[in-house]
């Protein structure tokens, strides 16, 4: 069984060729539907789009800078329960990652589904992309894509990738059936098709490409890409971790919420169908209220600002895939991402688990240890 | 409507004891539990980590189901059930009747403080001026004579140790609650009188007794001392034995005769103890030895007067008695002590590492040499100290001290700071259980723990450094001294203390080795009917042995209540009607104890009054004089009467005390318990009176605990508990003899029981076993239980029929069974024992099946009892153990091959003395009293050569037939390779179970890696599966013997009667539920739950809790991040104002009233 091919791009129409793939993939191994990043035909934007029409699949864009939201949670309402047929899901490693940790929770099966992971090039910020996008979205995907692989320094006049992307580590998507390589590729000449599961081999099997080598030139290329970010990720952390060192310190990063909880809304990981910030939890009596006022002379409202994000780190940090899609959200331009991601790295940490790494690994609280933490619970003496 | 109430005795409260008492309740008995010493816990009060978590988990045996009844604590604190009344300091002295009508007299020794007024502050400790070894840490620390007994009780009141205290009255003086009442001038109403004919014995008594504050009078002759007795009364009389005259025996006779209440001790040289023993057959107390020791004789008459002034002796009628006395341990210093324990300090023993190893040890768990503090680098264990040893009359092996050893060894790698070299000498390493093999191979292997078969020789210390050296042999006869900081001698067990007496009183004797003796048949029966041996009282156990002798002797025990009628029975109170408060707004009374304003400087009536009262859904505030006596208590339910709060908050001491109080509150006011709470305001209290500096004030910390009570309280929703019916029958799984024993005991309780059977035969295992290592023959007793099985209205057996399908919970399962002609039926039963037993492992190694000459234990039973095997043509027979045992795949022990090979080489060497019979072996497990087979096969020439793995013998099978076979092995004393001519070679291939796992999945049972039923806690609960209502029993459980697999299946019967007692399962008052509007089915919630309680119902799309399944541990509740996982009683709302009130409370006295109010 082949585990590794390629397909040929002509004319470096990167674009062209895979949208042929995809059309290649249709019907096969009983794949009736793919969701993609499509674009939309009447507006610039690129969205997750659910596509089963042949003709339509030249809409398809993964490779362009839209991120506009994480199509984890999509992909958890298409496969819940069955749905009659199989489906090809094209999605950023940070997606699958969020995918990886819904199927955990039982929101989202797998049986139905291929994942179709792309080596991510990163992406713009929602207004970001609006702005610099320009009429012609095609136009603007090959000059992103083009300035992203040939390791030149990105320039789109003066506007940046998300902080999210310049401090992804993981920007190949480990956890997906196939992914397409464009990392250490020649990509004027070929995209990298590696099955990483036995049904990514199945398919691979089945769409008979022309089996090839992995170029050495893209481990070097990966983990270049890999030491970079982690230089920009732990510089991230460290700036991060200066302003967020105290709950006075936290209360000014937050300043600006207005406990809309769109980055709630946006988070791929916070599954809850109501959130526990909605219910009447939080509502206190208003007598409650005033006694808090006259204990301190003041106090902002609503009281629960600062407890609403505090509370979402305990309910998702050891889950959250650093995918930035918080910070994208925020109307106040708070950067929730990299207070997540701080956060989320040493929770992570503490209990040996990667978010989304893979499908086997239990998630932290989830089972009982007892030997955990012997040095926080006191069971060391 | 109340139900008859059967009520037992258990005497003894170790962990068997407990598990008896908590058996017999959960059952629905009355029992009284009581205890000699002045704790719960026995042992294991003084041991923290168990192998094989190496944690504690006594916890574990608290009730699992209608668990409101019982505390739910650390068990080492102390154990609350409303069915139990435990007596501590407390003996036997007298017992009467018969089976289901027993009468029996218990004394009470005092503590001399009054447990009700003892506060534990601990001043009088520190006024004390006596310092004596601690007897809880082993000696390895100090006490004072008045001490508490173990640190960790609730409550944990002081007690004084008369024969140590010097009468200073310190204490008395000192102690604020007046709680200590040493009243010596009481003992001048305790009248001595001193026989004896030399006169400087009189004196010197006479001034010694004088000084202890007794009357003393003397007489020089027996005439003399009649006269005085008849002219005055005496509570006791010392009396030497040679006197001229009358001598004392004949004294004692004349005396007993006119005053038979007057105790009479014994004075005797050495020449006459036998005298002075038989005096104690015609009534004389005990005896005392010439020349005294003041301070053993005066221990003797402050311990007489404490029992006969002082003691506080009850009757009880009750219908059975369970002795759980356990057992002592061996004193290496007596006899000839080999190894200089307590001249060398470096030698301590196991029970000293223990508590050198403990959080409240005397080095507070610092692992150091106790008496320099030296960081231990390089420490040893000496196996099989006082244990296996003919001359000290311990022909047994202790069973535990092999894993002890080896926990111990872990434990000390785990808790020393740097590297340290751990090394076991040892005889054999008896890892007989389930997964003690394993647990070696772990310590061995991952560990780095050193295991040197050996003999040792002698321990000296280093001339220059004291250092311990050991001397020892290995197998090879060659001799090493090696050095090591600390040497631990692993001390085996003894029968219990005092069990020669209680042989006496209880009319059942004890066995060769002094423990009570049972029969191999009837495991925990004694004597004397109606009287039972639970745990260790009748041999060597370790703790999952001890939990089921005691479960089966709770059974055996519950069976003769039964059979009586449960007579000698009380009503008990019906569930009485509760008030429906939910409509309610909440009027709550706080109720705060005052101590008997001994802390009045520290209580601010006022201002508590005014801040609680702040709060409106408080009602009123009171104040009570000392709520823990009957008269505050009474006081407070007048207050209820009349103002009757919904809500009703007490301020005290001790929480756990109340317990039982509150529910009999709630019968009395009709108000839920669940709406009552008592929150502890003293113990802050106290810490400030003890050290005032640093510390939030007394009112301050008071307020604040009120106030999270009142939290609490006030948002507490009065659910009604819910309960589940249960259906009284019982389905057992397996015909063999464990099947059978469980299903009997359940039908004889009056239980419609299946018991179901894939054979077309009752008997198991027994219709091939022929008798056991003791002699005993099965047939009869197969033949005996089989009749009563099929004779038995209320058991039916179910032959050739197998299990298809079950489902369901405790209570209510529903299960298909399929019988040989294809009938299909399905059985409502609420609770299902697994006995689906096991069967001797096949193999193929040593060249079996390739020669008749090569055959198994089972086969040679067979052939033994058919007389197929010619005895006198046999002039070699070879015995190879474990036999693809204890190596993976099957990596344990089969525990009866070592007894079986015994059983038959004796017998092969009773008929055929000149036959020769060698037994290969890697450890010999003759645990227990199986040893003294293993001695005896040894004296009849049995020839035992051991082999390792990595040198198996070597088996040729001869071409031709009627020629025997070689079989090369190294003997490891000789160093070099033996070559044996055998006619016989018989392998002991051990036991693999015989569970199915379909069948343990239908049951949601789980199966270990071997294929055995895998218990809910290997030690704790090691007959019930996780799931409740399941259980397994004999050899489905782990291989085993057929007395073992008696207890066992006593041990699942009980705990399934335990269920099966109860028209209805109630569920506790804190259980979860699940908020479905809220609810993701992210499923969680489900994976963390320990109790298996929480299931996703497919066809509803909802997560259901079983609410008696569930324990209220809240795991769910933490794990749910939206809160659709609510635990009852501590519900977000409570929680979020508990920490409010907490928060909001740390106000100062003196600074502004009102704690919330504007900031200065």
């Amino acid at each position: 069984m082949i585990k590794t091919a390629k397909i040929d791009v002509k004319d470096q129409d990167l674009l062209g060729a895979l949208r042929e793939f995809f059309k290649n993939i249709l019907g096969k191994e009983d794949i009736s539907a793919i969701l993609a990043p499509w674009r939309l035909p009447t507006k610039k934007m690129v969205m997750p789009t659910l596509v089963t029409d042949p003709d339509q699949l030249n809409g398809v864009d993964p490779l362009s800078p839209a991120f506009p939201m994480n199509s984890a949670k999509l992909v958890s309402r298409l496969t819940r329960k069955p749905s009659g047929g199989n489906i090809a899901a094209v999605m950023r490693p940070c997606e699958i990652r969020a995918f990886v940790e819904l199927v955990k929770l039982k929101q989202a099966r797998t049986d139905e589904l291929i994942l179709i992971g792309i080596d991510c090039l990163g992406a713009l910020g929602n207004r970001d992309y609006l702005n610099w996008s320009g009429e012609n979205g095609d136009e603007a995907t090959k000059k992103f894509a083009g300035q992203v692989l040939s390791g030149k320094t990105v320039d789109m006049d003066g506007i940046e990738l998300t902080q999210a992307c310049r401090s992804c580590e993981l920007p190949i998507a480990e956890g997906a059936d196939i992914n397409i390589g464009f990392f250490g590729v020649d990509t004027s000449r070929q995209i990298l098709i590696q099955a990483l599961t036995d049904k990514g081999g199945r398919l691979l099997e089945d769409l008979d490409l022309a089996a090839a080598e992995e170029p050495a030139s893209r481990r070097k290329e990966i983990d270049r890409l890999i030491s970079e970010r982690t230089a920009f990720r732990d510089n991230m952390f460290a700036e991060v971790g200066d302003k967020i060192g105290s709950i006075d310190k936290l209360s000014a990063y937050l300043a600006g919420c207005v406990n809309c909880y769109n980055c709630r809304v946006a988070c791929p990981v916070c599954y809850c169908r109501e959130c526990v910030f909605v219910t009447d939890v939080f509502d206190h009596e208003p007598s409650q209220y005033l006694r808090w006022a006259r204990k301190k002379g003041a106090v902002k409202m609503p009281t629960d600002t600062l407890l609403y994000h505090i509370t979402r780190l305990a309910h998702i940090s050891t889950a959250c895939v650093g995918c930035g899609q918080c910070t994208n959200a925020c109307p106040n331009d708070i950067p929730v991402m990299p207070l997540f991601r701080t956060i989320a790295h040493k929770t992570q940490q503490a209990f040996d688990y990667e978010a989304g790494r893979s499908l086997e690994e239990k998630m932290p609280l989830s089972e009982f240890k007892e030997d955990e933490f012997t040095e926080i619970v006191g069971l060391n003496n | 409507m109340g139900k008859k109430m059967g009520k037992a005795l258990v005497v003894g409260a170790g962990i068997s004891g407990i598990r008896s008492a908590l058996d017999l309740a959960e059952t629905g008995y009355g029992v009284t539990l009581i205890e000699r010493e002045q704790h719960i816990g026995g042992i294991l009060s003084q041991l923290d980590d168990q192998f094989p978590s190496n944690h504690c988990g006594m916890c574990k045996m608290l009730p699992l189901v209608k668990r409101d009844q019982s505390s739910q604590f650390c068990l080492r604190k102390g154990l609350f059930h409303e069915n139990i009344d435990i007596l501590l300091n407390t003996e036997v002295i007298a017992i009467d009747g018969e089976p289901g009508k027993f009468s029996v007299s218990v004394r009470k020794k005092p503590t001399w403080v009054d447990p009700e007024r003892c506060v534990g502050c601990g001043v009088c400790e520190a006024v004390c001026p006596v310092e004596i070894p601690d007897t809880f840490n082993e000696g390895l620390a100090t006490r004072k004579a008045i001490y508490l007994p173990v640190p960790h009780t609730i409550p944990n009141p002081y007690v004084i140790d008369l024969a140590a205290c010097s009468h200073c009255g310190e204490c008395e003086k000192i102690c604020p609650t007046q709680a200590i009442q040493l009243s010596f001038e009481k003992r001048k109403d305790f009248r001595v009188l001193v026989v004896d004919d030399e006169l400087i014995v009189r004196d010197s008594l006479k001034e010694w007794l004088d000084e202890e504050g007794f009357f003393v009078d003397v007489a020089e002759s027996g005439s003399v001392a009649l006269e005085k007795l008849s002219k005055a009364s005496f509570n006791l009389m010392l009396t030497d034995i040679k006197m001229p005259g009358m001598d004392g025996v004949a004294l004692l006779k004349k005396a007993k005769e006119s005053f038979p209440d007057l105790c009479v001790l014994m004075m005797t040289a050495f020449a006459t103890v036998e005298t002075a023993v038989e005096a104690m057959k015609i009534g004389a107390e005990d005896y005392l030895m010439k020349p005294f020791d003041p301070e053993r004789m005066i221990a003797k008459i402050v311990q007489i007067y404490e029992e006969i002034e002082a003691g506080d002796v009850r009757d009880l009628e009750v219908g059975a008695i369970v002795f759980s006395g356990g057992t002592s341990y061996f004193d290496p210093a007596e006899l000839k002590n080999i190894y200089g324990y307590r001249t060398n300090s470096s030698v301590i023993t196991s029970l000293e590492l223990e508590r050198l190893l403990s959080g409240t040890g005397p080095t507070q768990g610092r692992l150091v040499r106790p008496h320099d503090g030296k960081t231990i680098e390089k420490i040893a264990w000496i196996q099989c100290v006082g244990s296996r040893d003919v001359q000290l009359n311990a022909d047994y092996c202790s069973s535990v001290c092999c894993m002890v050893a080896i926990k111990e060894s872990m434990l000390v790698i785990k808790k020393s700071p740097s590297p340290v070299e751990t090394t076991i000498f040892y005889m054999d390493m008896r890892t007989f259980g389930k997964t003690f093999q394993r647990y070696r191979d772990s310590a061995e292997q991952e560990h780095g723990v050193r295991f040197e078969r050996a003999r040792i020789h002698s321990i000296t210390a280093d001339t220059v450094s004291g250092e311990p050296i050991i001397r020892y042999a290995q197998t090879d006869g060659s001799l090493h001294n090696e050095t090591f900081d600390l040497v631990v001698l692993a001390v085996g067990q003894r029968p219990a203390r005092g069990i020669e007496e209680l042989s006496k009183l209880i009319e059942a004797p004890l066995n060769p080795w002094g423990f009570i003796q049972t029969e191999p048949l009837s495991p925990v029966a004694t004597d004397r009917s109606g009287v039972l041996a639970g745990g260790s009282f009748s041999g060597l156990k370790d703790i999952s042995e001890s939990m089921m002798y005691a479960s089966a002797a709770s059974l055996e025990a519950s069976r003769i209540i039964h059979v009586a009628g449960g007579s000698l029975s009380d009503e008990s109170f019906s569930e009485p009607a509760l008030q429906d408060v939910s409509r309610e707004e909440p009027k709550m009374l706080v109720a705060v104890c005052n101590c008997g304003n001994k802390y009045s400087e520290h209580l601010d009536t006022e201002a508590l009054t005014h801040q609680l009262e702040q709060d409106p859904c408080v009602d009123k505030v009171v104040f009570l004089r000392q709520c823990c006596t009957a008269a505050g208590w009474e006081e407070l339910t007048e207050i209820i009467e009349t103002s009757k709060p919904n809500r009703i908050l007490i301020g005290a001491c001790h929480p756990y005390l109340y317990i039982r109080k509150l529910r009999e509150l709630s019968h009395r006011v009709h108000l839920d318990a669940e709406m009552m709470d008592v929150v502890d305001i003293m113990s802050p209290t106290f810490a400030y009176i003890k050290n005032p500096t640093n510390q939030l004030s007394p009112v301050s910390h008071q307020l604040s605990t009120l106030k999270v009570g009142i939290s609490r309280l006030k948002n507490m929703d009065p659910l009604p508990t819910t309960s589940l019916p249960v259906t009284r029958r019982a389905l057992v799984v397996g015909g063999g003899i464990a099947g059978m024993h469980a299903a009997l005991a359940i039908a004889d309780h009056g239980y419609p029981v299946d018991l179901v059977e894939q054979s077309d035969r009752l008997g198991g295992n027994l219709l091939w076993l022929h008798q056991t290592i003791e002699g005993v023959p099965l047939e009869p007793y197969l033949h005996e239980i089989v009749q009563a099985a099929e004779k038995h209205p209320l058991l039916n057996i179910h032959l050739q029929t197998k299990i298809t399908a079950a489902f369901g919970e405790v209570g209510d399962f529903y299960t298909t069974i399929e019988s040989g002609d294809k009938t299909i039926k399905t059985i409502q039963h609420g609770t299902v024992i697994l006995a689906t037993g096991g069967n001797e492992a096949t193999t193929s190694a040593y060249g079996y099946g390739t020669s008749q000459a090569v055959i198994t234990q089972k086969e040679l039973e067979s052939r033994l009892v058919q007389g197929d095997v010619d005895l006198e043509k046999l002039d070699s027979v070879v015995m190879i153990q474990c036999v693809d045992s204890r190596q993976e795949p099957r990596n344990y022990c089969s525990r009866v091959c070592c007894p079986t090979s015994l059983k038959h080489a004796l017998k092969l060497k009773a008929e055929n003395p000149q036959l020769a019979v060698y037994i290969l072996y890697r450890d010999m497990m003759a645990i227990g009293f199986t040893e003294s087979y293993f001695t005896a096969a040894r004296k009849a020439g049995v020839i035992f050569i051991q082999y390792n793995l990595d040198n198996k013998p070597r088996v040729t099978i001869p071409t031709e037939s009627n020629t025997p076979l070689f079989i090369t092995v190294t003997d490891p004393i000789l160093a070099r390779p033996l070559e044996i001519e055998a006619d016989l070679l018989v392998l002991a291939t051990g036991i693999v179970p015989q569970l199915p796992t379909t069948l343990a999945n239908a049951f949601a049972a789980e199966t270990d890696q071997d294929g055995f039923f895998l218990e809910a806690e290997s030690k704790w609960r090691p007959v019930d599966a996780l799931k409740e209502g399941v259980f397994g029993c004999g050899i489905a459980l782990s291989p085993r013997s057929v007395p073992d697999t008696i207890a066992t299946a006593g041990a699942a019967a009980q705990r399934a009667l335990r269920i099966l007692a109860h028209e209805k399962l109630s569920a506790g008052k804190i259980v979860s539920s699940v908020r479905h509007s809220l609810c993701s089915l992210c499923e969680r919630c489900i994976d963390t739950c320990p109790y298996n309680a929480r299931y996703l119902d497919p066809d509803r799309r909802k997560i259901v809790v079983n609410p008696a399944m569930c324990q209220g541990c809240g795991d769910c509740a933490t794990t749910c991040p939206n809160s659709a996982s609510v635990l009852q009683g501590f519900t977000d709302v409570q929680v979020l104002d508990m920490i409010d009130a907490a928060i909001e409370s740390t106000w100062q006295p003196g600074s502004s009233i009102d704690p919330v109010g504007p900031k200065q």
